[in-house]
């Protein structure tokens, strides 16, 4: 018997008895429905996490902290006092969580480090107001100048490096007294911070830019360019008496050719009491929730397909006594046992393609009608910035209607194999 | 003499054990021979219908031998039996088993299906043994819509559509009444006179195997006589 024949035949089989397959297809489409739409949802969430999280920086960065702040270990009872950890602790200049922070000589430390081409140490500025032309004041808090990149824009530019900049969230036009995202741009504000004896002082900027709000919280509030962030600084040590001590939260590290010596750099970085954080370091974790979420809810849908393969055992169990004589002829006419077994394993895999197809269609609609209607306009989560729910994987969709199909086929095998064990003889005298 | 077609040598047929023992064939010696028309006569339990399976290679023997032309098959794997029945054998049962969902031409080409061949041949195939038989405008009805006489006649068809050296007609006239029962004698009597195709009839029925050349009557699982000669009006 001809393959194209085998898959024929199988293909009308299964039509024979219409309800009954269309009873075990259901079964099948609801577990294939299931799995396609957590694959999705898994897919579609970890694309959002690598567009925003792609944003805190390029891909051959390194995020290099002063081990004091990400160790914040817990002791028991008064961790006792150490000075040389007390003086790199950077008392008002801190980020304020009490951790360690970078110093120059870390900086230096850093640069020489092998492989490593660039470093840009980031400070956290703490303005005191942003004034509006029409004398308006508002209170200010700044991001840091590094996650521009992860700024999700309604209008204009992100802050640059140079030139006195800075970006505002979209909420923010209302101090414009506008609702126009285009019109702020190239507005110019006033900027006020204090020293470190109280004086007040302000610099001007120009608004280059209209942030939406991401997941990650950046673009939630103003951003100045690396030039801005700068002189707010130098505003805000001024007047400090006895040896100013630069301190930095952190410091971004451009490294040659990350993937060959992304560990060596970690190493020399803990020799030196540094913590060194790549972009994938701190997505991993985000993605690793996220993949666990996606497979526990997967797991559902492996438990709906582990059912319906019982479902495709009884059906075709049913069929091989309702066609014994059938089987019986045809063994009789010369079809060879192994044919017989290609036979009913063939219905089966009909059964489980047609599941998967419909299952993977339903499934994909339903995701992309549900992704379109949450985030969209107007929908409730529509406020959130390139927010996707569900992305459409090929790679996954065929590995789910080949993991649906493969898991039909193992469930037509015994009654398969029943079929083909039929005794010819016996087949035909069955009433 | 030629090489006969089927021959046995001290064939047995043993079910069961013990206390349950049934000796279903007590050791049978004989040949059929190219061109025959032969009846396996006996009354039911006499070992008919396990000597009719044992030939056509659906069942093996407890010992003995069963070679087809001069070769023995016991030997040979379940798979190649299978292309050899497929081949050479014709079937012809008495409850037809027709697939009542499929059109007449579909279940007559089952055999060609099976031994794998493409459908447009299986159909001109199909075709041509159903004009032979007169069935020709019946080949796109429904199996099931058939009458009694038509549906052994479609059976014949199946059974003739490879082209076998042997027709096995299990009862073929079982489930007919007497005039359509005519009709199948007169055409398998006639595939036997003009196309020299052996024929292997097994039986009760005496004026069908009076038509036959030979007639080996059973009884107890063993070929109690042979008669020759067709007393019949195909003689």
């Amino acid at each position: 018997m001809r393959s194209v024949d085998v898959a024929r035949t199988a293909l009308g089989n299964t039509f024979r008895s219409k309800l009954r397959t269309a009873l075990t297809v259901v079964a099948i489409v609801i577990g294939s429905f299931t799995l396609t739409l957590t694959s999705g949802l898994g897919a579609g969430v970890n694309k959002y996490v690598d567009t925003v999280v792609g944003g805190f920086g390029g891909s051959s960065q390194m995020f290099v902290l002063s081990t004091g702040a990400a160790d914040a270990e817990p002791t028991d009872g008064p961790a006792e006092y150490d000075p040389e950890a007390a003086a790199s602790s950077g008392g008002m200049f801190g980020p304020g969580s009490g951790g360690g922070v970078l110093t120059d000589s870390d900086i230096e430390t850093i640069e020489e480090i092998e492989n490593v081409s660039a470093v840009d140490p980031m400070v956290f500025v703490s303005p005191d107001f942003i004034e509006t032309p029409d004398g308006a004041q508002y209170d200010l808090e700044l991001d840091v100048p590094a996650n521009a990149l992860g700024l999700e824009l309604a209008a204009g530019d992100a802050p640059g490096d140079d030139g006195m900049e800075l970006s505002i969230p979209e909420d923010w036009l209302t101090i414009f007294d506008t609702e126009d995202a285009e019109q702020v741009i190239g507005e110019t504000v006033q900027i006020g911070i204090s020293n470190v004896t109280g004086e007040q002082s302000t610099v001007e900027a120009e608004v280059v830019g209209v942030s939406e709000e991401a997941l990650s919280g950046i673009g939630a509030t103003p951003m100045p360019s690396r030039e801005l962030n700068q002189q707010l600084n130098d505003l805000s040590m001024e007047g400090y008496e006895g040896q100013a001590q630069n301190a930095y939260t952190m410091a971004v590290v451009d490294v040659e050719n990350i993937e060959t010596n992304e560990q060596g750099v970690k190493d020399a970085l803990v020799e030196e009491d540094l913590l060194g954080l790549t972009v994938e370091d701190q997505i991993g974790a985000v993605q690793g929730v996220i993949d666990a979420v996606s497979w526990v809810l997967s797991g559902f849908g492996l438990i709906a397909l582990l059912a319906a393969s019982f479902g495709i055992v009884n059906t075709l169990l049913m069929s091989v006594q309702e066609r014994t004589r059938e089987i019986g002829l045809m063994k009789a006419l010369g079809m060879s046992s192994g044919k017989v077994f290609g036979l009913f394993s063939m219905e089966a895999v009909v059964i489980g393609i047609l599941g998967s197809v419909i299952g993977v269609v339903l499934g994909l609609g339903a995701g992309l009608l549900g992704n379109a209607w949450l985030t969209g306009e107007g929908g409730p989560l529509g406020g959130v910035a390139g927010l996707t729910l569900f992305a459409v994987d090929p790679l996954a969709i065929i590995g789910i209607t080949a993991l649906i199909v493969f898991i039909a086929f193992l469930a037509g095998t015994l009654p398969a194999a029943r079929a083909a064990k039929k005794d010819p003889i016996e087949a035909l005298r069955y009433e | 003499m030629s090489t006969p077609v089927l021959e046995t040598e001290n064939l047995v047929k043993v079910y069961g054990k013990g206390a349950t023992r049934f000796d279903a064939l007590k050791g049978l010696t004989f040949e059929i021979h190219e061109g025959e028309s032969v009846a396996i006569v006996g009354k039911s339990g006499s070992g008919k219908s396990t000597l009719m399976h044992l030939l056509a290679l659906l069942d093996e023997p407890t010992s003995g031998v069963v070679a087809l032309g001069g070769e023995p098959v016991t030997a040979l794997k379940p798979k190649k039996v299978s292309q050899l029945r497929n081949d050479t054998f014709g079937f012809v049962f008495q409850q037809f088993f027709l697939n009542p969902n499929q059109t007449v031409l579909e279940n007559i080409t089952l055999p060609l299906k099976i031994a794998g061949v493409g459908k447009s041949e299986r159909n001109r195939r199909g075709m041509e043994v159903l004009e032979q038989l007169d069935m020709a405008d019946k080949a796109k009805n429904k199996a099931t819509n058939l009458s009694g006489g038509q549906k052994q006649r479609a059976c014949i068809a199946r059974a003739l559509v490879n082209n076998p050296t042997v027709l096995f007609a299990d009862e073929p006239t079982g489930n007919l009444d007497t005039a359509t029962s005519e009709i199948v004698e007169d055409i398998l009597f006639g595939l036997h006179r003009d196309q020299g195709i052996t024929l292997v009839v097994v039986t009760h029925d005496e004026d069908l195997a009076a038509k036959c050349q030979r007639r080996l009557m059973m009884q107890d699982g063993e070929i109690v006589t042979e008669e020759h000669g067709a007393t019949g009006v195909h003689a």
